[in-house]
């Protein structure tokens, strides 16, 4: 087993993140550029990260920035690894890792259908996966208001009056 | 070759939880098979970041049907990990306990449904009268029998009620009385071993490619890939219990080592009882004032467990406001749900397709969310 540090100081050698922390127990949060995750993500995985745990997306909208959160896992050292990148809002487009990691296929759809992040390379994108027939901006930005959206798609009927008349309750008796 | 389409799902006895495949078939033979999830979806995501931290424990739990305790474990740890609390040290003999009640429960009734793919549905009630007992236990527990809230941040939520040890005991006693007969029913039956038995093949490079953890991943690569073992989480590091492996995964094979899970677990819970402090603080108070005013110090973490089904977690992100900044679920049932599906359903019959996904342990609720 590698100990934390040095697997902290390998990365630090290898990829030259912006920044690295130990947020949690045998875990350790790596910011890169955008340009370096296929490196990195090809680096750890030879480094013995062999899972994707998960690929998912955080909408910095204040910062109008998407952040893209690869979670690798190693069985033989027992340590989470948080590669994270943060690429433009306006523009956001990466390219797919299925190449690196061919079970991304279906984690890249997601984000794509939850954050609206396009993945170049990644031929099954524009299916849709989890929503059917969805008509407004992805779901999970911040801008998407689901009160506002139910409120449009499903507007409130009024008929409580009239049902009160018709069995014979309500004041007028 | 006269190709039809076919739909399996989202109602079909089978079927686990409301999930969809659409298959093309010649003959009975899936040629193309498309996995359709969606119609679970509840948009767990976004609700919790419309939560405060409290708030969430009541929806969390709903994200798996079927094991529900992992969820809570899961967010407990996460923002633990962020808030920098301390668990006290009972309260995480009993979350272990919780843990391994449920895994019982879980792989008793996953066992059981073996029923539905094979239509030997005495294994389906005989599973459902079991796993109703450890519910039983829960309920006393907890005052819930599916849904615990029980796990929260800093600890547990009660101290155990008064002679819950032995009614445990008493339990774990009966049920051990009872594994041999599921073992001569499901485990040694020639219904199952036709329809079982060198059929569903999971290789050791597809457990790799696609990232499959939990019991496909150690009956096929015979690594005793277990977080419980390898990031030791709670207090699994004090206790001993084996991780059963195999070198060849058809689904008989899982379900053997489902079954033996059941052993180590009910072996675990014995030395948990065990070894548990007698007495002492079951949680820690999360915030000095109001808990729905809490807030949770700005930070990123990856929170996982091992949970019947592999590697089970949440990555929470919180901007140190009321309510989370975004979680997100990884579900230990989707790389084998989602592109297992499409790629290594093929070739098999129809009605293999539900004792695939059976076997493969895949769970609808936590692909869909």
């Amino acid at each position: 087993m590698n100990s934390m540090n040095s697997m902290i100081s390998d990365i630090k050698a290898a990829l030259s993140p912006l920044e690295t922390s130990e947020p949690a127990f045998r875990q350790i949060a790596a910011v890169v550029k955008p340009d370096g995750i296929h490196g990195a993500l090809a680096y750890l995985k030879n480094k013995g990260f062999t899972q994707l745990c998960i690929l998912t997306c955080i909408d910095w909208i204040e910062d109008s920035q998407f952040e893209l959160v690869y979670i690798l896992f190693s069985w033989t050292d027992g340590i989470h690894i948080q590669l994270r990148a943060r690429i433009d809002r306006e523009k956001p487009f990466f390219t797919t890792v299925t190449d690196i990691f061919p079970g991304a296929r279906y984690y890249e759809r997601e984000v794509h259908e939850f954050f609206g992040v396009e993945f170049c390379g990644n031929e099954d994108l524009y299916k849709p996966l989890f929503l059917e027939l969805w008509d407004d901006i992805p779901p999970l930005r911040k801008d998407f208001d689901p009160q506002a959206y139910s409120d449009s798609k499903f507007p409130m009927r009024e008929n409580a009056n009239e049902f009160l008349s018709m069995t014979g309750g309500g004041d007028d008796e | 070759m006269n190709e039809v389409k076919l739909f399996l799902g989202p109602q079909h006895p089978g079927m686990h939880g409301n999930y969809s495949v659409h298959m093309y078939v010649d003959g009975d033979i899936i040629n193309k098979s498309r996995p359709t999830p969606g119609f679970l979806h509840r948009g767990f995501e976004k609700l919790m970041e419309r939560r405060l931290w409290m708030g969430n424990l009541a929806l969390i739990p709903r994200i798996c049907v079927p094991e529900p305790d992992i969820n809570e474990m899961v967010y407990a740890m996460g923002v633990e990990a962020l808030a920098g609390i301390d668990v006290p040290e009972k309260a995480h003999w009993i979350r272990m306990l919780v843990l391994e009640l449920a895994r019982i429960a879980v792989h008793t009734m996953s066992l059981g449904f073996i029923g539905g793919p094979t239509g030997m549905y005495t294994a389906t009630y005989w599973a459902i009268a079991q796993r109703d007992l450890i519910l039983d236990l829960f309920e006393e527990l907890s005052g819930a029998r599916i849904y615990h809230m029980y796990i929260i941040p800093g600890g547990v939520r009660k101290d155990l009620p008064d002679g819950f040890a032995g009614h445990v005991l008493e339990k774990m006693a009966e049920l051990e009385t009872k594994l041999p007969e599921f073992g001569e029913l499901i485990l040694k039956h020639p219904v199952i071993h036709a329809r079982a038995k060198d059929n569903i093949m999971l290789p050791a490079e597809v457990v790799w490619e696609l990232g499959v953890t939990g019991v496909g991943m150690r009956s096929a690569t015979g690594l005793a890939n277990d977080l419980r073992k390898v990031k030791p989480y709670a207090r699994y590091d004090e206790v001993e219990f084996e991780v059963p492996v195999a070198v060849y995964s058809d689904a008989l094979t899982r379900l053997n080592l489902k079954f033996r899970e059941i052993y180590q677990s009910i072996s675990i819970v014995r030395q948990v009882l065990e070894k548990m402090p007698a007495d002492g603080p079951v949680n820690v108070p999360v915030s000095p004032g109001n808990a729905l005013r809490w807030t949770v110090p700005a930070g990123m973490v990856y929170a996982a467990v091992e949970s019947s089904r592999g590697e089970y977690g949440y990555f929470i992100v919180s901007d140190g406001r009321e309510k989370p900044y975004r979680i997100a679920v990884r579900g230990a049932s989707y790389p084998q749900g989602l592109l297992g599906i499409e790629k290594y359903l093929k070739g098999y019959r129809i009605d293999d397709a539900s004792l695939w996904m059976d076997t493969m342990g895949v769970c609808s609720p936590e692909i869909d969310r």
